[in-house]
Formats: structure tokens, sequence, C-alpha cells
């Protein structure tokens, strides 16, 4: 302690003296290079007595709620059109764990591909029920919290999840239950606002767009309960923007 | 398989010898009791009959009913002549059954018996079981009493260890160095001796021959892991040694060494920091402060590293984060001052230290600070915990704690008057050692107290100092001679880090474990 008073004492003389000689010290253009000894290249890092891997994060959602819109795509839809839209709310419990409920509207008509096959074999798709709605209660389980650095000054946060979801989806004539699993990876370009990418594999019983000697459009109409129905599996890709609070 | 023998043999040399004198000299008093031939000699020959078929039992390894039979035996009048020897055979039965500390009681009694054939060997085993339980107030009067030459060769390294430290603790460095170097190579007690032999030479004024000590004690450990303990001890005192030289850059160099995963990695960034500033490299300095006074080092009482970077923030002239580190300063230890100052006054029972000890060493090692019932900040316990004396003392307790929780949970030796009695021993060292502990911390409460009161007056001199500078900024500013708000680092590209294998994050408040002791500052002085 003595040492620090005596040292301090010093310091003061020394800028004192550099005062009164009127020193010129600055150069604000100065560029400083970083000595490459003290540049960052560890793979250990050090021992406290709890080694938590982040403090003070820059995104807190425990106890926050976030909401958001999403685009999507069922990438494995090969008959009707594969876009949808929708909203989704989630309640962060904790930094691991979320839930939420989604709600999402599929695109009504016929893909690209089934409007070729509709006009090589004369096949009226528009006859089959299709989605129309979908509802999923998810949950979230935020498993990494990271962050990305794309330019000098830019850097963003990211949470990477797990996701199983359970709900509904309402076809044009009946509603069937599904499940889903996935993965979802959110950006966080502010503490509140981020980008949400969600892979999302779907599960349900679906009908089955073809019901023999009906589908022609000189067939006769086909009810609904005529489609048969089976397991139905869909890759889906949805892309969304989330604002936290 | 040889050499074990050999070892086992020396082991139990010492009982053997016991064993024969003890017999012999039994053997002497019957032929002299012979002719006697009286009543009283009845039951003095009852009693030497007791103590023979003792002294088997002790010979078959029986160690628990010896034990229990010399400790009876050891307080019969009739058998005052013996008293020497039953003690001494007792304290090795307890030494065999683990019983270190009870053991250092008889050993202590015998050399308090002052019989010439046994004080040599009482002594020997008082050092040893006292260095086994690092008690250093046993080992202190062992060491006081011993005599170098008649000790087993064998033990003789511990004991010029031990010497040593007695000597280095009385500042008579000189003789503590010799002691030190006596410690042979190979010896367990080598590095340390090596580490404390380095220490007393720069106690002694010597850095030039404590770097070359510590490098010693590096060149030696060569070939352990990074992080083995002893390796960077030597190579954070090495560091120190060239601080105390004053070569600032060799300094911070040999701080650099320092393992990050190590727990003496955070003092060798305080000192590094310390380094930088006495060889002007500021920019570097405040990099490392950027580490220093982040949330990981909120429990970490480093009051004088915020003074040190209020410091280098009036060399450079940046009087603004001046104050926020000042403010900071008083924010944390304004509170921490206030509550060591309100314990100290309103307790005086080292029982009450010693409970805050518990508590703070229980937070440590389960990390909830919530629900402890802390009176005094957990800053300053942990600090307290980290404290040399404290430390030792609290290994201490735990060994005597152990060695009662082996009387206690031995149904059939606690039952005996010799368990009974070590129990009785054990409460009685546990509560003087608990009352130590507490005048320890209080001693750490009272001259933290001393420290904070006269950190708090440099500060105020520091304020005083970035006020003038403030002031004579303000007057530069009317002159209209500010600078431009040019960032010192503009034209490096961030590909140049990328590029070099480096990484670059600009930084956004959090913190992130592999970050710390990466930061760099990047701001421009403002000095005119």
């Amino acid at each position: 302690m003595r040492a620090f008073a005596i040292y301090i004492k010093g310091v003061f003389a020394l800028l004192s003296f550099a005062l009164a000689l009127e020193v010129q010290t600055a150069n604000a253009a100065e560029v400083v290079e970083l000595p490459p000894e003290e540049l960052a290249r560890e793979s250990v890092t050090p021992i406290f007595d709890k080694n938590e891997s982040v403090k003070n994060r820059v995104i807190v959602t425990e106890g926050s709620w976030d909401v958001g819109v999403f685009g999507g795509l069922a990438m494995t839809e090969p008959i009707f059109n594969v876009s949808k839209a929708g909203l989704q709310v989630y309640y962060h419990v904790s930094e691991s764990h979320a839930f939420g409920l989604l709600l999402a509207k599929n695109s009504n008509g016929i893909s690209s591909n089934g409007q070729l096959l509709q006009k090589d074999q004369t096949i009226d798709f528009s006859r089959a029920p299709q989605a129309d709605l979908q509802a999923f209660l998810d949950y979230n389980l935020k498993m990494f919290y990271g962050k990305m650095s794309v330019t000098k000054w830019v850097n963003f946060n990211t949470i990477l999840m797990t996701t199983a979801s359970v709900g509904t989806i309402k076809y044009t004539h009946k509603m069937y239950p599904a499940f889903a699993v996935g993965l979802a990876n959110k950006f966080y370009v502010t503490p509140a606002w981020a980008f949400r990418f969600d892979l999302r594999l779907i599960a349900n019983n679906a009908p089955v767009p073809f019901v023999k000697q009906k589908m022609r459009e000189t067939d006769p109409v086909p009810e609904y309960s005529e489609f048969p129905e089976r397991m139905h599996y869909s890759t889906n890709l949805e892309f969304g923007i989330s604002y936290l609070f | 398989m040889r050499k074990e023998k050999f070892f086992r043999l020396l082991k139990i040399l010492p009982l053997l010898f016991c064993l024969l004198t003890v017999d012999s000299a039994l053997a002497q008093q019957k032929r002299k009791a012979r002719p006697l031939g009286s009543g009283g000699g009845g039951n003095s020959a009852a009693l030497r009959q007791q103590l023979s078929q003792a002294l088997q039992l002790a010979k078959n390894s029986e160690f628990e009913s010896a034990a229990s039979a010399l400790f009876l035996l050891s307080r019969r009048p009739e058998l005052q002549g013996e008293r020497a020897q039953i003690k001494y055979v007792l304290g090795l039965m307890l030494m065999e059954m683990k019983l270190n500390q009870v053991a250092a009681f008889q050993f202590v009694d015998v050399i308090r018996l002052k019989d010439e054939r046994y004080t040599r060997l009482a002594i020997e085993k008082l050092s040893l079981v006292a260095d086994t339980l690092g008690d250093d107030t046993l080992l202190n009067y062992s060491i006081s009493k011993v005599d170098i030459n008649t000790f087993p060769a064998n033990n003789r390294d511990m004991l010029y260890f031990r010497l040593g430290e007695a000597k280095s603790k009385a500042g008579d460095f000189k003789g503590a160095i010799e002691s030190f170097a006596r410690v042979p190579l190979g010896s367990s007690y080598f590095n340390q001796a090596l580490f404390a032999k380095g220490l007393a030479e720069l106690e002694a004024n010597d850095p030039d021959t404590a770097s070359r000590t510590f490098r010693a004690l590096v060149s030696a450990r060569a070939r352990a892991p990074v992080t083995d303990t002893n390796k960077v001890a030597g190579q954070l005192a090495y560091a120190r040694a060239l601080y105390q030289k004053q070569d600032w850059d060799a300094a911070i160099e040999a701080y650099a060494n320092i393992p990050r995963d190590h727990v003496l990695w955070h003092d060798a960034l305080f000192e590094q920091s310390w380094a930088m500033m006495r060889g002007a490299r500021f920019r570097s300095a405040l990099s490392n402060f950027q580490s220093l006074h982040s949330t990981y080092y909120e429990d970490f009482y480093i009051p004088e590293s915020l003074l040190l970077r209020s410091i280098v923030y009036l060399y450079i002239c940046k009087y603004d984060e001046m104050n926020k580190v000042l403010t900071q300063f008083e924010k944390v230890y304004g509170p921490v001052s206030g509550k060591v100052n309100e314990f100290i006054k309103t307790q005086n029972d080292p029982q009450a230290y010693f409970a805050e000890v518990e508590k703070g060493a229980k937070v440590k090692r389960t990390g909830e600070k919530e629900n402890s019932n802390l009176r005094l900040p957990y800053i300053v316990m942990r600090f307290i915990l980290g404290k040399g004396d404290v430390k030792r003392s609290l290994a201490y307790l735990k060994r005597v704690n152990d060695e009662k929780s082996r009387v206690d949970k031995n149904g059939d030796l606690r039952s005996t008057t010799v368990g009974q009695y070590a129990l009785k021993v054990l409460n009685n060292r546990i509560k003087n050692t608990r009352v130590a502990i507490g005048d320890m911390s209080k001693a750490h409460l009272l001259n933290m107290r001393v420290e904070l009161r006269d950190l708090y007056e440099q500060a105020g001199l520091i304020r005083y100092e970035m006020i003038n500078g403030q002031k004579e900024s303000i007057r530069k500013k009317i002159s209209e001679k500010n600078l431009p708000e040019n960032q010192i680092d503009d034209k490096v590209d961030r590909r140049f880090y990328v590029n070099n294998g480096y990484e670059y994050y600009p930084f956004r408040g959090e913190y992130w474990l592999d970050e710390i002791g990466n930061f760099h500052y990047l701001g421009r002085q403002s000095c005119e």
C-alpha cells in the first residue's frame, strides 16, 4: 500500500513535470499496431470459481415474450401451393426453454409441378382437399447462445434451438392432428429484433390427392370423404422476423 | 519390491527398537523387583504383565487394542518409570491408526518428560505428524527442539524445508536460503524449497539470484504439464523477480507465459497491467483492465486495479472514462468499506468471524450467494479465504475434522477410554483452530479497513487531478484546439486479423469466457 501511495505521488510529479514542459504527445491520426503476441489465439479459457460461458448477455430472454411473423415453404409438397405465412407468439420461461403458439395460413392453389401434371394428364387437383390452416403449440429448447461477427464493426447474437410441436392442420374438409420436430436459429440484429429460420419436419394424417377415375375433368367429382388418408411427412423451411419484449 | 521391503522395515524399525527397549527394561525391573517379593510387588507385576501384553498386541499390529491398553497404562503412577516409553509406543499406535493429532500430543508429552532415550525419537515423530497435519505450532515446537545431526537422514529434507520456512518467517533470509538449498533434488519438498528459496532471495533484495532460482524451478518441471502448479508458480515468481528488477518488458513477457487455464493467471493479468503501466504501454494496460473489470471479476477484491486504470486514463487525458472508473470504485468499495467497518465494530468474538469464513467457503463451493446469510460482502470473504494463513488453517481444520469423524465412525474405538480421550483432544483442537481462523480473519479485515481508507484518499487525489485536467481541456476547447474523433486503428482492416488466424469481434457489452484476456483497447488518447 505504501508503495502504491508513493507511486501515485510519483505519477503526479511526472504529470506536473510534463505539463510544465508543455509536452505535445498527441497525434489522433496515429495508427496503433496491436502487438501480435497480444492478439487472441488461445484455445483455453480462464478458470473461475464458477465457469459461465457468457456474462452480461446482450440478449436476455428469460421472462420475456416474443412475437413474430413468418413465411414458409413446404419443400416436399408436390401438388399444391408450397407457400404459407403465419404469426408466432412465444413466452420464454428461462434462457433454455420457451413455449409458443404458431398460426399459419397456407396459400391456395396448385404448385407449378401440379399444374404441369394437370396440363399433361388433364388431372384436376382442385377436386382434392388441401391444407388450409395450421395451429401448433411449439416448445423450444435453446441449446446454444452465441455471436457472429461478419464485419469489423458489426456482430450479432444467435440462438440455436431444437423445436417440438403438437397441433392441428385444417384441410378443406377436415382437421387432422399433427406433430413436428425441427431446428431453428435466431439472429438478433438488435437486442429486440431477430431473424428466425426454422427447419421443421411435420407429420400428420392427410388425404391422398388421388381417387381412381374421379380426377380427370371428364370424371364425376368425388366427395372429399372418398379420398384415402395416410401418414404424410413434409419438410418445411420457414423464415421470419420477431420482436422480443 | 526389495526397495519396498526396505522402506517397510525402516518404518517399523523405531517400533521394534522401542519394544525391545521396553522389554529389556521390564526384564531389568523384574530382576530388581524379585528380591522385594512384597504384596505391593504383586500389583506392579500384574501391571507389567499387562504392559507386556499391550506390547505384544503392538507387535502383532493390533493397533486399536494396543493403543487402548497403553493409554490406560500410561496413567498408572506405578509405571512412572516407563511412561515415556509407553507414551511413545502409544503415539506410534495412534499414527498407525491415522490419528496424527492425538499422536502428536503423546510425542509432546514424551518430550516434556525429558527421558533421554525417547526425546529424540519423539521429536522426529512429532515433526513428521506435524508436517502431515500442517500444524505450524507443533512444527515450530518440534523444530525448536530438534538436532539435525541426529535426525534420520531420510527425513532431513523435510526438516531443512521447515527450518527454512521458520527462518524466513523470522526474517533470517540468509539462513533460510541456506536451509532451502540443502533440500536435495528428488525430495518431495524440492520444488517447494526451490520456490521458497527464490522468495527468500527476493526478500533479501537479490532479484537476479531469485530469477535464476525460479528459472531453475521451471526447468526442473520442464516435463510436467503446462498447468502444473509448481511450474506455473515458478513462472509467476520469475515474472515478479523481473518486475522487482524493474525490467518491465521482460516482466510483461514473463507474465504473458502464464497459462490462461490456471488459477494464478488472474494474478498474472493484474500484475502484468502494473508492468505495462510502468513500461508506458498504456493501451496494453487498458486492454487488460477491460478483462479485469468485467463481470467475471465481480467477486474479486481488486480495488487497486480500478485506481490504476484511472491513472492510466489520466495519462492519456481520458477524463470522462476516469470519472466512470472512480465512480465505479466508490460504488463497489464504498459499501464494502462500510460493511467491514460495521462488522469490526459490532463483533469481537472470533467465532463470529469464523462463522463468516465458513459461510463464505460454502458460497465459494456451491456458487449460491442467495440465502447464504453472509453479513460481510462475498467479495471480502473470498479475498480472506484466499489468504495463505487462512487457507492453511482451514486445511488443518479439515484434517482434524476428518480425524474426528474416523473416531466417530469407529464404534469400538469411540467407546474406549482412548477413544473418548481422542474425541476430547480433537474437539478442543477444532475449537481452538476455529478461534485462530476467526482471529486471522479479523486481522485481515482490519488490514482491509486500513487499505480501503488509504485507497479512498488516493482516489480523492486522483479525482482532484481529473478535475484539473478537465479544466485544462475545457480551456483548450474554448480555444478550439480539440482533436478529431478518429479511432486509432481505423486504418487496420478486419481481414488483417482473420487472415492471420486471430479473432476479431467488436465489443457490445457482453463478456465471453473465451474472450477474457483478449480484449483490446482501441481508444485514442486525448492529450494535446
